[in-house]
């Protein structure tokens, strides 16, 4: 499998997962739910809907607040994590419905906003 | 001829006015004032097959019909109406030009009517379209209720019951003269003034004033001493009542701008009593001038205006020095949706009871343009502010604000804020610097002052500093005198030492443009985020820590608050802009501006 870090990897919304099947993508969301064996855990996005997040190994670390998370979309619309970041939010709060606004134009306008 | 119920075949009125009455569900009916140039009469309905004449302005106010067919019908109360079947028009109203003959109402003993235009309209003495006042769509003075229904409701307005039981007449505004003690007038109150008192050689009391406004026409009443008292905490802006028996005498007219001859002055006897049946007044009526257009306003002149109230500030109390009084002030900021923003000055109780959460919409009837700051406006005591008015327009204005994304994400342009130096949420002009260049800012006879998003491309380390008078407020150059010490030829004084100051010229570029700025000692020691006289001696000592410092300050990212003005030096005249702040970049608050954007451009297609 292709390492997704090294393809060209849209920004998306939960909206988006069915267009996405297979591709590598990134999405950000806040934690909503974490899942008792720590590999699965749920996202959403600024309009509020949830994105099922799975992982290969376990979480080894306590997650909470706003994360972009790299990965693959799986047949079932969830996604294949590969890598995540959180967002530090100690300095200013991080606007999710900002972004998702911001998401519906890169998506509008695919010309000013080629992906890859 | 034709009231008395005889036979009349095709005669030839002229129509004075025409009215819609809204029936709810069904089409509009005219009602229509005619003249047969002796008297007029009010009393005419157009059959609905009729009603495309008036929407397409063939029957329409001075304009000459001829009646071919027509009912008379005869109501309750027994007064007669003449629904109109069929008629022709002979002469359009630009053709006739005015009334024919001086008519004067048809007395039925219902009580005066005037002969010129329903008193639902603004007075004659506001320049009228010649077209018929189509109520419904109301171009010029938009209504808030429907205009009244009279003949649906035969008992209002022409009786009332007093809680006593005994009927009285209600009569118009209109018709109130000094020869007339006995009167009632049912009346929407359009403002409410304060209570005033004064003291004077003859003595001291109190008073407040209001104004009423029916169908027919508007008066002044004021309440004096006892009647003060009594009616202050009952009368409320806004309501209706049955007010009866008060003085009339003839209007001071510098006192105030309503149109009547006459004003009223309560006594003893007067009476004021809610009443409920009011859907048929009036209400206030505002003419609202868009807050783009107030830039052009004479200084002076007295406007309507509406808008959201987008910010606030707090109410602060300022002595008045003619009479040493102290008296609360607030400025709010209104927008609406020209884009553009306007400060109103509130004064007094408004000011201190104001309550701008939720940035309600708020309406001024006869605000004062004043030229402060370019154009601000000023709440006056004759002034009405109705916040959150339940019109058409106010409704307009709340669904563009809330949910047009243009109008959430618009920062509004300021009109007050010519001289505004520094940028306060609201109120500042945002550009690119490609906008800042097109549209020539700075080239008029005053600075231009805009905010932009830039990032640092070249400083300028050679001469970036200057030698300071180091007093307080002195910011002039030193000379050095070569012995120690340093003279300024401002403060006329030696010093042995200076302080280091900065002009620091910077280049900022956006994705189109670039510009030259000259920075001083604040903004240049933000952007290299040093202070001067570290600066001063870094230079000195080390060398290389200096440029480091200016390596380190390129290529980031500001919001710059910038003024350009036309300058001449040595016969050249060339635009010079300063920063005048600089701040880092609220992320949150550019992407939405630039959201904004992007939907209004793609908009426009």
């Amino acid at each position: 499998m292709v390492d997704v870090h090294e393809v060209p990897r849209p920004r998306i919304a939960t909206g988006h997962l069915a267009q996405h099947i297979g591709k590598p993508v990134c999405f950000v969301g806040r934690v909503e739910k974490i899942h008792p064996t720590g590999k699965l855990f749920v996202l959403s996005d600024g309009e509020g809907k949830h994105t099922t997040v799975e992982l290969s190994e376990p979480l080894d670390e306590e997650i909470s607040g706003v994360l972009e998370v790299v990965g693959r979309v799986t047949n079932q619309a969830t996604i294949m994590c590969m890598s995540y970041v959180q967002f530090r939010e100690d300095k200013s709060p991080f606007d999710l419905e900002l972004y998702n606004e911001a998401l519906k134009i890169i998506h509008e306008f695919p010309d000013y906003f080629p992906f890859g | 001829a034709i009231m008395q119920g005889e036979e009349v075949s095709k005669p030839v009125l002229q129509v004075i006015n025409t009215r819609a009455i809204a029936t709810g569900n069904g089409p509009p009916r005219y009602r229509v004032l005619m003249s047969d140039g002796v008297n007029t009469l009010s009393s005419f309905m157009l059959a609905t097959q009729l009603n495309s004449l008036v929407e397409e302005e063939r029957l329409s106010a001075q304009c000459i019909c001829q009646v071919n067919r027509f009912i008379v019908n005869s109501l309750k109360d027994g007064r007669r109406v003449v629904i109109l079947m069929d008629l022709n028009v002979l002469k359009t109203a630009d053709q006739v030009g005015g009334n024919i003959g001086n008519p004067v109402p048809y007395n039925e003993g219902q009580g005066q009517q005037r002969s010129s235009a329903p008193a639902a309209n603004p007075p004659p003495s506001k320049p009228q379209q010649q077209n018929s006042n189509l109520s419904v769509a109301g171009p010029a003075a938009p209504k808030y209720h429907a205009p009244s229904n009279q003949f649906g409701k035969a008992s209002a307005p022409s009786s009332v019951k007093t809680p006593g039981g005994s009927q009285t007449k209600v009569v118009p505004i209109a018709s109130l003269n000094p020869y007339q003690s006995k009167w009632t007038i049912c009346a929407r109150v359009t403002q409410k003034g304060q209570i005033r008192t004064w003291s004077n050689s003859r003595g001291e009391g109190k008073l407040f004033s209001i104004e009423l406004v029916d169908e027919s026409g508007e008066i002044r009443a004021t309440a004096f001493n006892d009647q003060a008292d009594k009616f202050f905490p009952l009368i409320e802006l806004n309501k209706v009542y049955y007010f009866t028996k008060g003085n009339l005498k003839t209007a001071n007219k510098q006192y105030t701008a309503v149109k009547n001859d006459y004003e009223i002055t309560f006594t003893n006897e007067t009476s004021v009593v809610p009443c409920d049946d009011a859907q048929h007044l009036p209400s206030v009526q505002f003419e609202f001038v868009p807050i783009s257009d107030l830039e052009n306003t004479p200084k002076d002149a007295i406007v309507d205006v509406i808008g959201i109230c987008k910010s606030y500030e707090d109410v602060t109390k300022i002595t008045v020095k003619a009479n040493n009084r102290e008296v609360s002030k607030r400025n709010v900021h209104l927008m609406d949706t020209s884009g553009k923003l306007v400060t109103a000055t509130l004064w007094g109780n408004e000011a201190e009871q104001f309550d701008g959460s939720r940035q309600p919409v708020i309406a001024i009837k006869g605000a004062r343009v004043s030229d402060f700051g370019g154009r601000s406006l000023s709440v006056m005591s004759t002034s009405t502010v109705v916040i959150n008015p339940d019109s058409p327009e106010a409704f307009k204005l709340r669904g563009w604000y809330e949910f047009d994304s243009e109008g959430q994400l618009l920062e509004g342009t300021s009109i007050s804020d010519a001289r505004g130096g520094s940028a306060s949420g609201a109120n500042t002009n945002w550009k690119t610097l490609f906008e800042a260049k097109s549209e020539n800012l700075g080239q008029g006879d005053k600075a231009d002052y805009f905010s932009c998003v830039g990032t640092v491309v070249h400083l300028r380390k050679e001469n970036c500093m200057y030698q300071a008078c180091p007093s307080q407020d002195c910011n002039k150059k030193v000379i050095d005198q070569q012995n120690g010490l340093y003279r300024c030829e401002k403060c006329d004084r030696e010093f042995p030492n200076f302080k280091y100051r900065m002009m620091l010229l910077v280049t900022i570029a956006d994705c189109l443009e670039y510009q030259w700025v000259t920075c001083f000692q604040e903004s240049a020691e933000f952007i290299l985020g040093q202070k001067a006289n570290f600066l001063g001696e870094l230079k000195e000592k080390n060398e290389q820590a200096f440029e480091e410092v200016f390596q380190n300050a390129n290529f980031n990212t500001y919001e710059f608050r910038i003024r350009v003005k036309l300058e001449t030096y040595n016969d050249e005249s060339r635009i010079k802009a300063t920063a005048l702040e600089v701040k880092p970049v609220n992320y949150r608050e550019y992407s939405k501006r630039l959201i904004a954007s992007i939907r209004r451009n793609a908009q426009l297609g």
